[in-house]
């Protein structure tokens, strides 16, 4: 049926005002971060940065040592600044650690609930359901006293360790749609043609699910990059804080500006931002499956 | 043929690492939670090692905190705004972006994701920013549009923070929301429609009598989830208003947060407010388990 025209032209505009939501809050983000803080005091009325400069991203991105001619001035710079590269490489050591490390094992998980019709095995299914609802701060409280005791507050790996607690039920749900929708067929012949279970499922199931493991990955990448929760509590020493402790750290400090603190935001979002966008299709799908089908 | 363990055998090799993974980091946290919210746990206590039982003193305690209570009803202000704007914002998008005559949907339906790939914590910030009375860019615009004359204080207003808070959780929780309702659209047949039109059934009726009706399922699984995870709310509350002004903004997570983590570090009070709020929220968990169970045998 052909669409008619002002009803065209009215989703049209629909649209327009949905991309508005989605986008418009991000702007002051950019415009922030493209001003000096003087400048944005000057005039309270003005929308567009007066004076577009990178000094900001400078500034960040040498960890405080290119100063330039707006921070030259400046005594106090938040502590903020010059952690951020290091935060920075820390969140990508912990976000990779746990996307692989989950993917791992609920990819063992998730094929056994898939593939193996066992009571026990649904059962853990459901388990993996309801942990999902667990909220995190219940669990943050005893792992504080637990990590301390067995010395794993302040250490990357006890974030990692943390985290993959908190969302390998999360990656099995995404999984277990992905190896379900698989034709059982192509295992049944491998394992005819002398391959044990679980060379099937290494040669023949795993290749197949390629999307649903990228999926899996980069939605479990994000979520790692984005927790703030979990390294706040089991992090206070600077060298091993991720983006978002160093974020977090920009609302107690007393002398923030308001353009670097846009900087750093805008820095901390491009990397997960980037992957939404690139690997839009596998996320989308992988949401999906993890919250209707799993 | 050679050797092969059976599956049952394969099943328990194969869960193992997360099945130790779950146990070690998930289920007995959960229950020594429990645990250390009937014992006295603070600082002193944990430096020492030694920690004394306290009975229900940490419940007692917290039953008579009235910050506690007006936590609750916070919470439940939050929760019940937050998720019913989630749905209905979701819904409304999810029917625009459907058409796929309109070439601007194809755009709009890449850009769904924008606030669900910002962190929480960045999300949180840069509404702070946004609502700044002095620099923020809303009073900004206010003034421009010259829709007010003063710049308004946003986060100073008990009822304003908390609208503030909620609308920053709101952009970014809803993209969630849009991608189900979408893919629950694509799931209905088109005859469905067609057979309505030849009946001459309007648009508002196909809406209502089809297409409500067949999201229905998907719209129960969504508030389950935004409910569970409303309650959850920590980041935004953290980076806009970290509770205030006063206690307006005091949310189940920061009520926690605020009793185990920050002076005078009452770990115990925590756990016990950390277990009623798991409590709560453990009905919703059942539910959303039951209804997802039911839907992998079918």
């Amino acid at each position: 049926m052909k669409l008619s025209r002002t009803r065209r032209a009215l989703l049209t505009l629909a649209n327009v005002a949905v991309i508005a939501f989605l986008l418009l809050p991000l702007l002051p983000v950019v415009m922030g971060a493209l001003q000096s803080e003087k400048a944005l005091q000057s005039d309270l009325r003005s929308l567009l940065p007066r004076q577009p400069t990178l000094a900001n991203f400078e500034l960040i991105l040498t960890g405080g040592a290119h100063r330039g001619p707006i921070f030259d001035q400046v005594t106090y710079l938040p502590k903020s600044v010059e952690r951020f590269p290091a935060a920075f490489m820390n969140s990508v050591a912990v976000a990779t650690s746990v996307a692989l490390l989950t993917l791992l094992f609920a990819s063992f998980s998730a094929y056994t609930v898939a593939r193996l019709r066992l009571a026990w095995v649904k059962a853990l299914l459901s388990l993996s359901v309801a942990s999902r609802l667990v909220p995190l701060i219940v669990l943050m409280v005893p792992l504080y006293v637990l990590f301390r005791r067995y010395g794993l507050l302040n250490s990357l790996s006890g974030v990692v360790i943390a985290e993959i607690g908190f969302l390998l039920p999360y990656a099995v749900l995404i999984l277990v749609p992905y190896f379900a929708a698989l034709p059982a067929e192509l295992e049944d012949a491998a394992r005819i043609d002398g391959c044990t279970r679980f060379g099937a499922f290494v040669r023949i199931v795993l290749p197949l699910a390629t999307p649903g493991l990228a999926a899996c990955a980069t939605i479990m990448f994000i979520l790692s990059w984005h927790e703030l929760l979990i390294p706040l509590i089991v992090v206070s020493r600077p060298e091993v804080m991720t983006v978002p402790v160093v974020l977090a750290g920009l609302v107690s400090d007393y002398f923030v500006f308001f353009t670097l603190m846009m900087a750093i935001c805008l820095l901390g979002l491009l990397p997960t931002l980037a992957l939404v966008l690139i690997l839009q299709k596998y996320i989308v799908r992988g949401l999906v499956a993890g919250a209707l089908k799993g | 043929m050679r050797r092969e363990p059976t599956a049952g055998v394969l099943a328990v090799l194969l869960n193992l690492p997360s099945g130790l993974c779950l146990l070690l980091i998930l289920a007995w946290p959960v229950l020594y939670a429990g645990w250390l919210s009937i014992h006295e746990v603070s600082l002193r206590q944990l430096r020492t090692g030694e920690l004394p039982f306290a009975g229900l003193a940490n419940y007692a305690r917290l039953f008579a905190d009235e910050i506690f209570w007006l936590t609750l009803r916070n919470t439940v202000v939050f929760v019940g705004v937050s998720v019913a704007l989630e749905v209905v914002i979701a819904l409304a998008v999810a029917l625009v972006i459907d058409d796929d005559r309109v070439g601007l949907s194809r755009v709009t339906r890449v850009l769904l994701l924008v606030p669900w790939g910002v962190p929480p914590v960045v999300n949180g910030l840069l509404w702070a920013f946004i609502f700044n009375t002095q620099y923020g860019y809303l009073n900004r615009a206010l003034l421009v549009l010259g829709l007010v004359h003063e710049p308004v204080n946003w986060l100073g207003h008990p009822q304003l923070a908390m609208g503030a808070v909620i609308t920053a959780y709101v952009w970014r929780t809803t993209p969630f929301n849009i991608l189900l309702y979408h893919a629950g659209l694509r799931g209905i047949p088109r005859d469905f429609y067609e057979a309505a039109e030849v009946d001459g059934a309007s648009g508002w009726r196909k809406l209502w009598h089809i297409t409500l009706p067949l999201l229905r399922p998907i719209i129960a699984v969504s508030l389950i989830l935004r409910t569970t995870f409303g309650f959850m709310v920590f980041d935004e509350i953290f980076a806009i208003t970290q509770g205030g002004p006063g206690n307006a903004t005091w949310t189940a997570s920061w009520y926690t947060y605020r009793a185990a983590f920050q002076p005078p570090f009452n770990v115990g009070l925590g756990a016990a407010s950390a277990w009623v709020m798991a409590l709560i929220l453990a009905a919703a968990g059942i539910a959303y388990a039951r209804m997802v169970g039911r839907r992998l045998e079918g």
